[in-house]
Order: C-alpha cells, then structure tokens, then sequence
C-alpha cells in the first residue's frame, strides 16, 4: 500500500473498500470503452455496464488471486440470476402493460414495483431455504439491479425486444469482463501501491476517443466485402 | 494479415464515421434540419426539390379535437414529426366505399378516423419521438409505385438511398421492402440493399438484413441485378441539391420514385447506416478519400465527378458472373513467341475478323524470322487458286510439300483480299491479355502501313466480352 493511501486509510478512517472502489472503477470505465470503440460490444452505454459490474463485486465480495472463471461464476450466481430476473420481468411486463397504453413513466414506475416485489421474494424464498447468500446482501446493490429494468425497456420500446435482449446478454458480458477486472488481487495491489497511475487512463481514452480504425464486429460484419475488394 | 489491415482502410466503420464524417460535418443547426421533417420539407422546396406534399398537421389537443377528417383525400401517409426508424407511420391507401371516414391500409384492413384520432393522440404525446417529448403529426401526399419495381417491392415503396460528401454522390443503394421486414425498406428489419453502379443507375450485387449476400427477391424470385433505374441523373441531382441545401456535409439522401411524378425527395439523414458498402461491394471510405479535398462548384459538376469516378462496378460484375473478361476494342497484349521472347503491342480487338494476325516485323522481334525467310523462298505462284473451295486443298497440298521442312510453322491459310489471293504462314504461340494467357494460331502478314501491329480475331476471343465503348 502507498504510504500516501495508508494515511488516508489509517489517519482519516475512510474503509478501504470505499477507496479501492473509486480508485477501480475509472478502469472499469476505460475497458468498457475499449469493448465499444475497439471490439464492437454496444452494451447499454457505458453507465449500466459498469455500474452492474460494481454491483457484482459488491455482491461477492471475493478475490481473485488468478483469473478462474469457475469461481467468478460461483461467487455472481445470485447476482446473474436476479439480472435474468429483472430482464424476464421487464419483459413479461412490458406484454402485459401494452394493453393499457400507458405513458412511459408510469408504465416504468409500475414495472419497478413488480420487481421490487420480486426480490423480496426472492429474498424471502431463499431464506426459507436456509440459502443466507440472499438475504445478507446489500439492499443498494439490488436496487440498482432494478433500475437497469428501465434501461432494458426504453431500449425494447426504441429499437425492438431482439435489440433489447442482445444488447442484455453483451451488457451481462462486459459487466462481468469489468468484474473480474474488479476482483482480481493483483490488480487491486496494483492501485494501492501506485494510486496515481489509474489516471494513465485518460491518455488511454484519448487514444481509444481518436480510434478511428475498423471494430473488430465489423471485421465480421464486412467480411464479404473485405474478401471482394481489391 | 497486412493485406486484411490494408483492406481495411477502404472501408468505413462506425468509429471513423463519426469521428470524421458525421461529428464535424453534420452541424448542429443542419441536424436540427434533418431530424425536424416537416422544416426539412420546407427548406428543400425552397430549395427546388420536389418533397411530398403536405396536407395538414396537428401539433395540440385542440387541434385534434377541432380537426376536420373528412378533408383527408383517399389516399395519404401519417407521420410523427420527430420520429425514427420509420416507427409511428400509417400509410392508407384508399377510403373505404362508401365511407366518408374511413380508409383501408395496404394489408387491406380498415382503418376508421377514430384510429386515426388515436394514433395522432399517441404521436403528439411523444410515443414515437427519441426520448418522449412531444411531437407534431403530419399528413402528406402518398407516393405512388413505379410500374417496374412492383414485382421487387413487397406491399412498401422502394426508395433510393445515396451518401453526398463535398457535393458528391459517393455511393447508392436501391432499398426494397420485403415481406420479412413488414413492407418497409429498412434493411434493419430485413429489407434489401441493391448496389448501384454510378455512372449508369443500373444495378449490381445485393444484400437482405445486415449482411445476408442475395441474388434473387425471396418473394418473387426476381433477379436483382442489373435494374436500370429510372431518372437516374435527375435523382443524383436531387440529392446533391439536398445537401446543398440541407447543409449537413455528409449526407444520406433517401428518395422514391413516384409513379406520375418522378423523383421525390423523402427524407434527410444525418447518420446514414454502413450496409450500403455490402449492397455494393464496396469501402466507402475509400470513395470519401477520393471526393475529400475536391473544389466542387456546381451541382452538374458533382453529379459528373460521382459518375466518373465510382462507375464501372457493372463490369466487374459482368466479369463475375459470366466469367469472362471485359476488354475494349483496342488493348494491350503480350505476345509470349520463341525461347519466352516477350513483345507488347497495341492490338486492334476485331469481332469481324475470325482469326488473329500480327505484322511480320512483330513476328520477327518474336523469333519467327527463320520460319518467315524459308517460307518466303518458296515459289507460291505455283499455287493457282481460282475458286474459294479450292483454298483448303491448296493449304494441305502446301503443307504436306513443306510443312516439315519449315521450322516453326503449323499451318498456312488462304486469304482472298482486294489485293488477290495470298498465302500466310501460321505460327503457334502464346498472348496475355487483361491478365488472360490465351494460346493462338496466328497468321503473319505485312501489316506496316496499318495503325496496329495486330489483331486479335473472334477465334481468341472465347474468354472476352468486348466493350466497344471503351
């Protein structure tokens, strides 16, 4: 740990955990819009991906001595399986509600509470089942799973369900890419022991803001005229 | 690897779109052009392009509530002012007999004006405008289908989509709607982009959804190359007008052909999608690169400079489904003759002619100056050839007498010309020509008062097409 986080950690009494998050999290930024501008993973904008991989570390609480997808997968089940919840039911309601042509912000507002709904009883579920993994979680985490219900559905009314779902699963895909960023130990020691380097992630988004070449889903998109042209 | 990086450079991905097309050259106060349709139609009448008509609009509740319906024609489109993705339009195609209001859309179902109150109610409330604000709905002209696309189009109208940079129209595609894609020609939704040649409007190759390369219209099976579409120039025109106009640098220009009047411009687009280079088969970064930089003054001049530089995709397609070569009626070749030895010449391409000869001089510089010298020793006059028929026994007779003392020679052929009858050497060798290694039976003869030292005859001509134009 630099001497300068130490004084912070020890001297002023801000938990660790709070200085590690700020400290990552302009990183997990940085790759979600390496997954834009360079691969081609649209996600739903740079917030939601990156909130939802915040929320995934929150949940699990783990580290990572090395990369071990197996574990990673172990440790989200309740966080992945509430976000597939949470885009069902945005889903389911979004059948239901048409009937009643309702305005947008009521038609989310109602969408929220079955959700709400939801988790209590999933939390309720879970500890009958003597599962305490649900119940000990934190409450914001949760709601921020719920809120992302509202940007699944004005992507869904915008650009149609396929869009919507596709761009769910890649959101699912980088936020997770973004969590293992999140939790991997030597990463972590990494900015503890050098916090100031975390700003070499401007130049960084410099270069990936002036990148003007092909995304690497274009490769793929364009490959028969790739293989046509001269 | 390099070569896929290279090739990449011609092509135009969303980064680069952005970041230099749309971004810099698409200002804000033209996008607030383009995204405002009914201010769009406006500008560009002033403009001198011919938009569909309006017919009425409704911007509050009170206007709706005070609306008249029965001043709605047969036939006519409604539309959200703001809206996207073609969402929130109804297209009615007739009023329904006897009924003052009511129409029937193209599916055949009824719409009455009390669906129609609702549909407006919904578009001035924002339903079909980005993020929800409120909207005005329109009502404008229907555009009519031309006779020659109805058997491409299903239930839509096709449109013609063409990018403009620097007053140039780059590139094209003929947009046609589909069953699969609800009678829209969005390609999103999986209607289909048809390439077009510039120079000619006629078009190429083609692709349904993203990137899905077709030949034929899955509905109907039509062929979708080589659709010569209508108005061609007047289109082009229109477009580059547009953005004059318009002012947004770097354009997607939609516009449809209408059944009595012509071209019509649709609708402006600030953001055109990159399929187009599919449909074509071709980078439109490289096209970009091309215009970038050119002093375009005036309309006519962009038009040209569109057609000049980015026609000839015809004749490459040509070339790939026929599988032969395009060459013009004059053409480089090499003649390959004795030991390897190598001469390029210009040589005149002559469907008229049946078989190939070149000039005693070229079949000298070749290697074939022995075979010439020992054929001329011989005493032709002993030859008489009187009749026509009497050729062909005059070449055997000839060759069983010499043809194995003649070093090179494979043949002779008998050759009526104003001048009288001649015997000509024939000798095998090899030409290239536009990249093509034919093996041929030349003739040799004095061609050294002629403009070409050769010429190639119908009978090496099996794996050409001949483009006299060119």
């Amino acid at each position: 740990m630099s001497p300068w986080i130490n004084s912070i950690v020890v001297n002023l009494g801000i938990p660790d955990q709070t200085v590690l998050i700020l400290l990552m999290f302009p990183l997990v930024a940085t790759l979600v819009a390496f997954f834009r501008q360079v691969i081609g993973i649209k996600a739903f904008g740079i917030y939601t991906p990156s909130i939802i991989a915040l929320v995934f570390f929150m949940i699990s609480d783990a580290r990572y001595e090395s990369f071990n997808i197996g574990s990673m997968f172990y440790d989200l089940r309740y966080g992945i399986a509430i976000y597939i919840a949470v885009i069902a039911i945005g889903m389911g309601m979004r059948v239901i509600l048409k009937h009643f042509r309702l305005l947008y912000l009521p038609r989310v507002a109602i969408t929220m509470t079955f959700l709400s709904f939801t988790v209590l009883g999933i939390l309720i579920l879970g500890a009958y089942m003597q599962r305490t993994g649900f119940a000990t979680m934190y409450v914001f985490p949760l709601i921020v799973l719920v809120v992302i219900a509202e940007k699944f559905v004005a992507v869904q009314i915008e650009k149609g369900t396929k869009t919507a779902l596709f761009l769910a699963v890649e959101t699912l895909v980088v936020a997770l890419c973004g969590y293992a960023l999140l939790s991997s130990q030597t990463i972590q020691n990494f900015v503890f022991l050098h916090p100031f380097a975390v700003l070499l992630t401007i130049p960084a988004n410099i270069l990936l803001g002036r990148w003007t070449g092909l995304r690497v889903t274009e490769y793929i998109r364009f490959r028969d005229v790739l293989a046509h042209i001269k | 690897m390099f070569t896929l990086l290279r090739k990449s450079q011609k092509i135009l991905g969303m980064n680069a779109r952005n970041l230099h097309y749309v971004r810099p050259l698409n200002l804000k106060n033209a996008r607030a052009i383009s995204d405002d349709k009914i201010l769009s139609k406006n500008v560009l009448k002033k403009a001198g392009v011919a938009v569909p008509e309006l017919i009425a609009k409704i911007g509050t509740r009170e206007e709706l509530e005070n609306f008249d319906w029965s001043q709605l024609p047969d036939s006519f489109v409604v539309k959200p002012n703001r809206g996207f993705g073609g969402a929130g339009i109804i297209v009615l195609f007739g009023r329904k007999k006897g009924m003052k209001d009511a129409w029937v859309k193209a599916d055949g179902s009824v719409v009455t004006a009390h669906d129609i109150y609702t549909h407006v109610h919904n578009i001035i409330e924002g339903m079909f405008s980005l993020s929800g604000v409120s909207d005005i709905a329109f009502f404008e002209e229907r555009l009519t289908l031309l006779k020659l696309f109805r058997p491409y189009a299903y239930r839509g109208i096709p449109d013609v989509r063409i990018i403009v940079y620097n007053k140039v129209p780059v590139m094209a595609m003929l947009r046609l709607p589909t069953k699969k894609s609800g009678g829209k020609a969005n390609l999103q939704l999986g209607g289909i982009g048809v390439g077009i040649d510039m120079a000619t409007g006629t078009t190429t190759t083609a692709v349904q959804g993203k990137r899905k390369i077709i030949e034929r219209t899955p509905d109907t099976h039509m062929p979708l190359s080589g659709i010569k579409i209508p108005y061609w120039d007047d289109i082009l025109t229109m477009a580059v007008k547009a953005q004059e106009a318009s002012k947004l640098g770097f354009l997607g220009a939609d516009v449809v052909i209408d059944r009595d009047r012509g071209p019509v411009f649709l609708e402006l687009n600030a953001r055109p999608g990159l399929s187009i280079q599919v449909a074509n088969m071709a980078g439109l970064k490289e096209r970009l690169d091309r215009v970038a930089g050119l002093k375009i003054k005036s309309v006519a001049r962009g038009v040209r400079v569109g057609k000049d530089l980015f026609g000839g995709e015809i004749e490459e397609v040509l070339e790939q489904t026929s599988g032969k070569r395009v060459i013009g009626s004059v053409e480089e070749v090499t003649f390959i003759g004795k030991d390897n030895k190598r001469v390029t010449v210009k040589a005149k391409i002559d469907t008229g002619a049946y078989s190939t000869s070149i000039d005693r001089k070229l079949a000298r510089e070749l290697g074939f100056g022995s075979t010439l010298d020992a054929f001329d020793k011989i005493n032709l006059s002993a030859f008489s050839i009187e009749k026509k028929g009497d050729g062909a026994v005059a070449e055997r007779v000839f060759m069983k007498e010499y043809g194995s003392a003649i070093e090179g020679l494979v043949d002779v052929s008998v050759v009526w010309s104003s001048s009288g009858v001649t015997i000509r050497p024939i000798v095998k060798l090899y030409f290239i020509m536009d990249g093509v290694r034919v093996p041929a039976r030349v003739n040799i003869v004095d061609r050294s008062h002629l403009q070409y030292p050769a010429i190639i005859g119908k009978r090496n001509l099996g794996k050409f097409l001949v483009d006299v134009s060119k």
